[in-house]
């Protein structure tokens, strides 16, 4: 009922506190007539009237530049919508793009299952905002369609006419006659949401909520209808061919999926209710946890890189090394929880560790060959020895260890044997994704590897053990001094030099590197901050109750500290992700490099650069805000039990 | 090094047979130049309940902490339950399971619940298996008198609920030894008698405690002994009736003619 689950923080109190706030609402604001709240906001002085009409003028005309740019016969917006693919995925082969679907997928069912168990702490969006909202948004369409200049007149071959003092544009009149539908998109707006405002009583208005999944299910089936119905058109860029046919729905190797997409999404949605009004909520919600953990590592090995595997070899070699270390570490565990072991444990787990580091010393000077995962293997077993004194106790602790543990070796020697094993996915550039799923595939890696590695950083650094904090200040130091597209080409270019012999690292992966050691150093000083904002007496009373140093760092400092650090953290992440576009500087075909080289070279759409490019300005936006907002709701939902 | 180990074990073995809890010998610690502790020696027996008064800055609190190594003391020696604090970490694990504290500020852990703030250490420490921990926890809860709060986090409790869920918190180590540092001070008048109650009812179970407080009324009805204490001296130490009625030194008349 109550274990230590920092997901219930967020469940438990939240509820009880929209219950108090439904018995006792504050007084109702007389709302202000909207003439009366122009008067008073926008023109309460001569001097706010004149900064009004000045800014406002500002906006208006950077408004219309946009418009213009966006909407210029001149654009075009060809190049973007032919090569969506390109965009997206770079390469990847066709007769395997499924593959790219069940990622999707995947990530959709996860995501749906998370946001079903989440209970539902934020009310929504009140029906006066979703109304006022809707009828602002046609106001804005409306205004648009005032604002863009005229229309170009274009000739009979579809160019664009020209004359001496520049183009031929229709009147104004005619430009907005021509905009009829627009017109009738701004209308439709307008009129649903006054008739959302007039439906509901002025009370009701503001007391009843749309939730906001609803919400974003209801707008994203219009899309996916929309694409079944409406002439979006049919444009594509595959095996080198170009298709654009406008009056056409859009095509079906894209809707199709889509709307699987959001049925999948809806399903799991519904999935996740109906487990956690079953009481299931809990157990599940770690589970799923640790699937959002190992996706980015199955989806990219696994599902994306298709291994090819070598069945001799996996039967002759992998299995019985999976199977040996399983059994031996379980043994070793097993010595290891005996409460009668006392100090000579850790003396085994720190020679264990000893031994472990032993062997890559060894692979530098080539001393005696090991496979890779044999090493890591030995470091797994070492980190379990050192841990394993905290779970010793009764016969069922003990056995549920050694359960986790051969679930870890498992996973790892499956993990460890697919990625040895070529992939089968034949693509023109050495990395099989590209376009925006690299910059996802990296930010991912990137932030699943920084964080553990910053949040050890940063206790390394407030460490009493002076080798501890000495390495880790300089190793922050250094990174931090050092421009992170330095640090990419380091890492790419000079890392496998250092490398022993036989042991080589791609570019994808040196440069995930690069990045995790770039991000960690910032991430271990925005998490030290936190662990400075802890109280003396937390650390006095879990010494106090007898907690060992490490873990009053897990049970009382770290939940406390990186609570404290949200803000920052998601900057960082913001940043990281952002700071992916520098990989089409180390060779690597990402969506900036897609926009900015790839497109503007091929023959069809020769120098066509600046829709790309505002086009990858939108993908990256859409992003970094979600991230933006979603760590909002966290910071809410996490300060709930603190006060 | 040998030498100090004998005096060390002859002491202990001393110690043990006479049932002592708590023995300090000429401890004194300086923070700077100030000397906070000037070599202090007290012996605290099993189930007796020891209450340490004081004008502020005596001393007092700097004391009490010493006891489970929050602060170290730099000469003499404490022994607690035959066990001398020492660097040696293994002793001091084990004397900070054996002794369970409660602080001015609760120091509760804000993030856990209350179940958890109780559980965690009988878990974590003494390897207490989940549902056991937590029935020990609820026990416990209901002993302090607030059992309906289990699901609670810190911050929505008052000070005094907040309090006993710290003396909950403390007594699940099941503790041989209690130590209070002011407990009521951080208090609103209306919530230091619940917390006073709690702290009578764990006296007269027989445990053994070391209370730094301000209550004169609780020193009277509770303590077996009273000890004063005044610039990290112990100036006067007796039984409740003589030291209220009949303090034989200036310092503690003059003390107990400001606050009573």
């Amino acid at each position: 009922m109550a274990e230590m689950r920092p997901v219930d923080i967020a469940a438990a109190s939240p509820a009880s506190q929209t219950a108090e706030e439904a018995v006792s609402l504050p007084p109702e604001q007389p709302s202000t007539p909207p003439r009366e709240w122009i008067r008073q906001n926008l023109f309460s002085t001569p001097f706010n009237s004149a900064l009004t009409v000045v800014f406002g003028l500002l906006v208006l005309l950077t408004a219309r530049g946009l418009l213009n740019f966006t909407f210029s016969e001149e654009r075009e917006w060809d190049a973007v919508r032919t090569n969506l693919r390109l965009l997206f995925t770079h390469a990847y082969p066709e007769e395997q793009y499924v593959r790219i679907w069940v990622c999707v997928g995947t990530i959709a069912v996860l995501a749906g299952l998370s946001v079903g168990l989440a209970a539902t702490t934020a009310r929504g969006v009140s029906v006066k905002r979703l109304s006022s909202g809707l009828m602002a948004l046609g106001a804005v369409v409306a205004l648009g369609v005032v604002l863009r200049e005229p229309s170009a007149l274009s000739n009979a071959d579809g160019s664009v006419r020209r004359n001496d003092s520049g183009v031929i544009r229709e009147s104004f009149a005619e430009a907005m006659v021509d905009r009829w539908g627009w017109w009738l998109a701004a209308a439709l707006l307008a009129t649903a949401g006054a008739a959302l405002w007039f439906r509901f009583g002025d009370e009701r208005r503001r007391s009843t909520f749309v939730p906001s999944v609803e919400l974003f299910m209801g707008v994203t089936a219009i899309v996916v209808l929309s694409a079944w119905v409406y002439p979006w058109g049919h444009y594509a860029f595959t095996d080198g061919e170009f298709i654009a046919e406008p009056g056409r729905t859009v095509a079906m190797s894209t809707k199709l999926p889509w709307t699987v997409m959001w049925l999948l999404l809806a399903v799991a949605l519904a999935a996740g209710r109906r487990l956690r009004q079953a009481g299931a909520g809990s157990n599940f919600t770690l589970a799923l946890n640790l699937c959002w953990l190992a996706c980015p590592f199955v989806l990219y090995w696994v599902v994306l890189r298709d291994p090819d595997l070598d069945w001799d070899r996996v039967l002759s070699v992998d299995i019985p090394l999976g199977v040996l270390f399983a059994a031996g570490g379980a043994a070793v565990l097993w010595l290891l929880t005996d409460q009668r072991i006392g100090e000579l444990g850790r003396i085994i787990a720190a020679l264990l560790l000893g031994l472990a580091a032993f062997n890559w010393v060894a692979a530098f000077w080539g001393w005696y060959p090991m496979l890779q995962k044999v090493r890591l293997s030995f470091l797994l077993v070492a980190l379990a020895a050192l841990l394993a004194h905290n779970f010793a106790g009764d016969r069922s602790k003990r056995l549920r260890l050694l359960t986790v543990w051969a679930v870890v070796m498992a996973v790892f020697h499956y993990m460890a044997t697919l990625m040895n094993s070529p992939s089968s996915v034949e693509t023109p550039t050495e990395a099989f994704v590209g376009g925006f799923g690299v910059t996802l595939v990296v930010a991912a890696f990137t932030l699943l590897l920084s964080f553990p590695l910053g949040v050890m950083l940063a206790l390394a650094r407030t460490s009493k053990l002076p080798i501890f904090r000495v390495m880790s200040t300089s190793f922050i130091e250094v990174i931090r001094g050092v421009p992170l597209i330095t640090v990419l080409i380091f890492f790419t270019i000079i890392l496998n030099l250092f490398l022993p012999d036989g042991m080589e690292i791609s570019v994808l992966a040196s440069a995930v590197l690069g990045y995790t050691l770039f991000s960690a150093a910032y991430l271990a000083e925005n998490v030290r901050g936190g662990l400075q904002s802890i109280r003396r007496g937390q650390f006095e009373a879990s010494d106090a109750v007898g907690l060992t140093a490490l873990q009053r760092t897990i049970f009382i400092v770290l939940p406390q500290s990186l609570r404290v650090s949200i803000p920052p953290l998601v900057g960082q992440a913001i940043a990281t992700f952002k700071e992916t576009s520098l990989l089409a500087v180390i060779g690597l075909f990402d969506v900036l490099r897609m926009a900015n080289n790839v497109i503007p070279a091929q023959t069809e759409f020769l120098g066509v650069k600046r829709e790309g490019l505002l086009f990858v300005c939108g993908v990256y936006w859409i992003f970094a805000y979600s991230m933006s907002k979603r760590s909002q709701r966290l910071e809410k939902q996490l300060g709930v039990g603190e006060r | 090094m040998s030498s100090v180990g004998d005096a060390t074990t002859a002491l202990t073995e001393e110690l043990a047979a006479r049932n002592d809890m708590i023995v300090c010998q000429g401890v004194s610690k300086w923070f700077g130049d100030f000397q906070a502790l000037d070599s202090i020696s007290a012996v605290i027996k099993e189930r007796e309940v020891v209450v340490v008064l004081g004008p502020s800055g005596s001393g007092k609190s700097t004391w009490i902490r010493c006891i489970n190594r929050l602060e170290v003391h730099q000469e003499g020696r404490i022994v607690i339950d035959g066990v001398e604090l020492t660097n040696d970490l293994r002793n001091i694990e084990k004397i900070r399971s054996e002794v369970g504290m409660v602080f001015q500020q609760f120091n509760l852990f804000p993030h856990l619940t209350v179940l958890d703030n109780v559980t965690l250490a009988p878990i974590w420490v003494r390897k207490k298996p989940k549902r056991e921990a937590e029935e020990i926890a609820r026990s416990l809860l209901e002993r302090v008198g607030i059992p309906e709060q289990a699901e609670k986090y810190p911050g929505q409790l008052s000070g005094g609920q907040q309090q006993r869920v710290a003396i909950a918190r403390a007594l699940a180590m099941e503790p041989r030894i209690m130590l209070f540092d002011e407990p009521t001070s951080a208090l609103d008048p209306e919530m230091i008698k619940e917390v006073l109650d709690v702290m009578k009812e764990l006296a007269r179970s027989g445990m053994t405690m070391m209370v730094v407080t301000h209550e004169m009324g609780f020193a009277r009805e509770v303590a077996d002994r009273v000890i004063f204490m005044e610039e990290g001296q112990l100036v006067e130490t007796g039984t409740p009736e003589h030291f209220f009625t009949n303090p034989t030194e200036d310092r503690t008349k003059l003390f107990l003619s400001q606050i009573l």
